[in-house]
């Protein structure tokens, strides 16, 4: 949506609330639906196979929800657990972590049952994280457990010429056993983040609905048909499904978006209180904010810059400053650009109207970009003041976040005598041209483009910098051919640990060091040292060494850690936040509704 | 006759078949790795952008691209459509039932009142029915459609919730999605009558008042301003003067002789409406989130989903060269000086 159709929208909103000057429901009203919960959600399901989805709408929707996981987040916190599909959390002192920090042992719930009726056994929990590694869909989540398990450089099942690799069916059914009532499974290497990657991805489906629909039986013979489903409806579990949750599927209903669970009486544990939830899509906006106020949807979607619509609404809560495990808005230089039928580097020379392939390659030119940026006035401009101040890859909240770690101090003249030292002279002589992109529709990152822009451009006639908004695959797909001389994108956990930070944005083979050709060998020594590492305290050194380097070398400009916020109707009642959930109503099993 | 609707009809491939072209020729402005890029959703999977090119064949020259395509097709066989989650075939029968749905009940008010205003407007020239049609007519069209859907949406459901948005609501939804429900025309309306369930016909029309008084508020402006320019013309001709020489009532004069003869543009006019309708009323099915083709087509067309962007570009051809036939030969029913060869 262009810029000048929200503030349209947002102005005959207010408009109209002040027209009216009521709201559709009063407080003290009685609750609506009292026993369904209605989200209204931005986004829709992709798929619901566990396998296969890596879209925090799917998982936000069937995980823990419809699936489970063995152990799970305490509360709000994202390194203590509690048991779930498993009786305990491993640990070495209760012999569940082997001293070499290896090998895993999960003793395993009896008497379990899946919706439909069948009860759980061991050899479900095997056959399910076997599945979740070996089926691995193009853009799956099957990695984290590839990698975390078999080892850092297998991250995929297939060679890089898309063949099964003839020995992977093993290598998984060699590291994960059955023992008893337990699940034993085998690390090649001490992995510090297993456990926090096992509470959100060791999602337990029932073998035998799968086989019975068709899907892969587990056998060694006929693994190389089931992976890589080449549509996602050729995998089983894409629309249907058959956990041990809380709530089962109802209805997935393809023409609107909406999914429906309903409460499994089955359940483990005491049954839901909700008897329903009824997940809509609905994109817009403004039918949103009206459900809500009318009392129609329970939670939605809202965005920072929709805030002030949903403020004052009576029975509306809203909860704002909810720690995120992310790192976003992160401004990317690439060092060495694909200069091939490239427009974002204009002549492609240091002429004033373009830059060479590798003119970032220079570590004053970056240096100078980061005395430009003023981070603060980005959180007051850009994120309603609503963020922290950024210095490096791993969120404040996490182990390995350095409260005093260095960064840049914003100075124009710091910024100029690092452009006058970078590439002989020749930057703030002749000038340069590029784009800094983005993608389209995001307004916070378009902002922050244009305050790099302005920056820049304020200091010398001779500097031009071009935003430019583009689609999002047209970013990802750019990005991948090394073509963004600067870009802005952001990262968030698939688990709560620095290693899925300081991989990514750090360590050569990470997705965004591979794609702006940084590398530097002593970062990605200490980064699979941090990961094998498992005394907290070594830990946090290792990674406080990895800022150092990510502010000597800088070649990323961090800008914020942002804050989270949610709106309910008051009448929701149960619900916490933990910031691995995805989804506000993501631990549903605790919510009710009543005044 | 025949021979003219069989020859129009022919059309149709050759249509489908340049379309098709267009939009491939279109999508190879982008690179094999923006188009793979579509089935990737987070950056997280960039690393397997390569494996997808060589998967779907990305990187071919852009013939043997459109070959392996029409082969699909050939086996009907339209593709996966990203946006939809679904194959394209069956995206294309789910939305666009109810975008007809919406569609009619749009078209008929706007034709009806349209043309009855339109009329009025033109006998009553400068009179006060004139100047409240064209302030009508000028200050509908003057604002856009999302503007009014907004405002629609904000009386009708945020104040007085009369008409929510969606097309059902949870018990109906609930119901309609029951064994007990039989989809027999999938038109919403049309089933719940045939099913015997006057409260969910109830329901599923209070949920397309929204977007159709949107749609018919703006375009029945138009049919109303060319109807009364029509009207005038015709007004002015002897044969209408003779008509009223001779004595004939004035409503037989208006009725018979006149409107009849200023019909012609009128009915370009509305065919084109109804095309237009039919092809998707993207605004009003987005603010309404009324689940219809246009909403869907928008969609992929923003997402860069190829199969579905191709898939509903057909659709619209095939619309549109059906609606262009339908008007052709309501012509020929309206004036007979236009022969059918």
């Amino acid at each position: 949506m262009s810029l000048k159709r929200r503030l349209l929208m947002l102005l005959v909103f207010t408009l109209a609330v002040a027209l009216t000057g009521v709201n559709g429901v009063a407080q003290g009203q009685a609750v609506k639906n009292p026993d369904t919960l209605i989200v209204q959600s931005f986004g829709d399901v992709a798929t619901l196979d566990p396998a296969v989805a890596y879209d925090t709408v799917s998982s936000g929707t069937f995980l823990w929800n419809i699936y489970e996981t063995l152990i799970f987040f305490n509360g709000g916190r994202t390194d203590l657990y509690e048991p779930m599909l498993a009786t305990e959390v491993p640990s070495v002192a209760n012999g569940g972590i082997s001293a070499d920090g290896k090998t895993y042992t999960f003793k395993i719930r009896q008497g379990v049952k899946f919706h439909d009726g069948s009860v759980m056994t061991t050899d479900d929990v095997r056959y399910s994280l076997m599945r979740f590694m070996l089926l691995d869909a193009d853009g799956g989540p099957s990695w984290i457990l590839l990698a975390s398990i078999l080892g850092f450089d297998v991250q995929s099942t297939r060679d890089d010429n898309g063949k099964l690799l003839p020995d992977i069916w093993d290598r998984v059914n060699q590291a994960i056993q059955v023992k008893g009532n337990s699940v034993v499974i085998t690390l090649k290497d001490p992995y510090g983040p297993f456990l926090n990657i096992m509470a959100s991805w060791s999602m337990v489906v029932s073998k035998r609905f799968v086989v019975k629909n068709g899907g892969w039986d587990g056998a060694k013979t006929n693994v190389a048909q089931y992976n890589n489903p080449p549509k996602p409806e050729d995998a089983t579990l894409f629309d249907k499904s058959d956990g041990t949750g809380p709530f089962k599927l109802d209805s997935w209903d393809h023409a609107t978006g909406n999914v429906t669970l309903t409460r499994f009486d089955g359940y483990w544990r005491a049954p839901a209180k909700l008897s329903r939830i009824v997940i809509q899509k609905v994109e817009e906006f403004g039918p949103r904010r009206l459900a809500l106020q009318n009392g129609d949807a329970d939670i939605i979607d809202v965005s920072r810059a929709d805030q002030p619509a949903v403020t004052g609404i009576s029975g509306v809560r809203i909860v704002d400053d909810l720690a995120q495990l992310s790192t976003n808005n992160a401004l990317f230089m690439n060092l060495n650009v694909n200069a091939e039928g490239n427009p974002d580097i204009g002549t492609g020379k240091l002429d004033g109207n373009g830059i060479p392939p590798n003119f970032f390659s220079d570590v004053h030119v970056r240096r100078a970009f980061a005395h430009l940026f003023d981070r603060q006035a980005f959180i007051d401009q850009a994120l309603r003041g609503k963020g922290r101040i950024a210095n490096g890859p791993i969120p404040f909240g996490m182990l390995g976040y350095n409260p005093r770690g260095k960064w840049y101090e914003v100075s124009k003249d710091k910024a100029i005598a690092e452009f006058k030292e970078a590439w002989g002279g020749q930057v703030w002589n002749n000038g340069f041209k590029f784009s800094v992109l983005y993608n389209s529709g995001n307004v916070t990152r378009q902002t922050e483009a244009q305050m790099v822009k302005e920056a820049a451009e304020s200091l010398n006639p001779k500097f031009k910098i071009d935003t430019r908004g583009v689609t999002w695959s047209s970013i990802l797909g750019l990005m991948n051919q090394k073509k963004l001389p600067m870009f802005i994108i952001g990262w968030a956990a698939d688990y709560a640990d620095p290693d899925n930070f300081a991989v990514p944005f750090m360590h050569s083979t990470g997705t965004y060091p591979g794609r702006q050709s940084y590398k530097n060998p002593e970062a990605d020594r200490l980064i699979e040292q941090a990961g094998k590492e498992t005394d907290a305290k070594k830990r946090e050194a290792l990674y406080f060494r990895i800022q150092e380097i990510a502010y000597q070398d800088v070649p990323t400009i961090y800008t914020a850690y942002p804050t989270a916020f949610v709106v309910m109707r008051s009448w929701v009642k149960g619900w916490y936040h933990n910031p691995m959930f995805f989804q506000t109503w993501q631990d549903a099993y605790r919510l009710s509704k009543g005044q | 006759m025949t021979t003219f609707v069989a020859r129009r009809l022919l059309l149709l491939p050759l249509v489908a078949f340049g379309v098709t072209i267009l939009i491939f020729a279109l999508l190879q402005f982008l690179t094999p790795a923006q188009r793979a890029a579509l089935f990737v959703t987070d950056p997280r999977q960039l690393s397997q952008i390569d494996a997808i090119i060589r998967k779907y064949g990305l990187d071919k020259p852009v013939h043997v691209q459109y070959w392996t395509w029409l082969k699909q097709l050939a086996q009907g066989d339209l593709g996966w459509s990203q946006t939809a989650r679904m194959p394209t075939s069956t995206a294309l029968a789910t939305f666009f039932p109810a975008t007809l749905e919406l569609t009619i009940y749009i078209f008929i008010p706007v034709v009806l009142i349209g043309l009855w205003l339109g009329t009025k407007a033109a006998v009553r020239k400068d009179q006060f029915v004139d100047h409240f049609s064209r302030f009508f007519a000028i200050s509908l069209r003057g604002l856009p459609s999302f503007v009014w859907g907004l405002i629609v949406l904000m009386v009708f459901y945020g104040w007085l919730n009369w008409f929510p948005p969606g097309r059902l609501s949870l018990d109906a939804d609930l119901f309609v999605k029951s064994p007990e429900f039989h989809r027999y025309t999938r038109l919403m309306t049309v089933d719940a009558l045939l099913n015997g369930q006057p409260w969910i016909f109830v329901d599923a029309l209070r949920h397309i008042v929204g977007p159709a008084m949107t749609l018919v508020l703006v375009e029945m402006a138009l049919i109303v301003r060319i109807t009364r320019s029509s009207m005038l013309e015709v007004l002015r001709q002897d044969y209408v003067r003779t008509a009223r020489a001779k004595g004939l009532a004035e409503p037989v004069v208006i009725n018979r002789h006149a409107r009849k003869n200023a019909l012609i543009p009128v009915v370009t006019l509305t065919s084109l409406i109804f095309v237009g309708l039919l092809g998707g009323v993207v605004l009003a099915e987005t603010i309404f989130n009324y689940p219809g083709i246009g909403k869907w087509g928008a969609e992929a067309a923003v997402q860069l989903d190829i199969p579905g962007v191709t898939g509903f570009g057909m659709f619209i051809a095939l619309v549109t060269v059906v609606g262009n036939l339908a008007a052709d030969i309501l012509y020929a029913a309206i004036d007979p000086r236009i022969r059918l060869q």
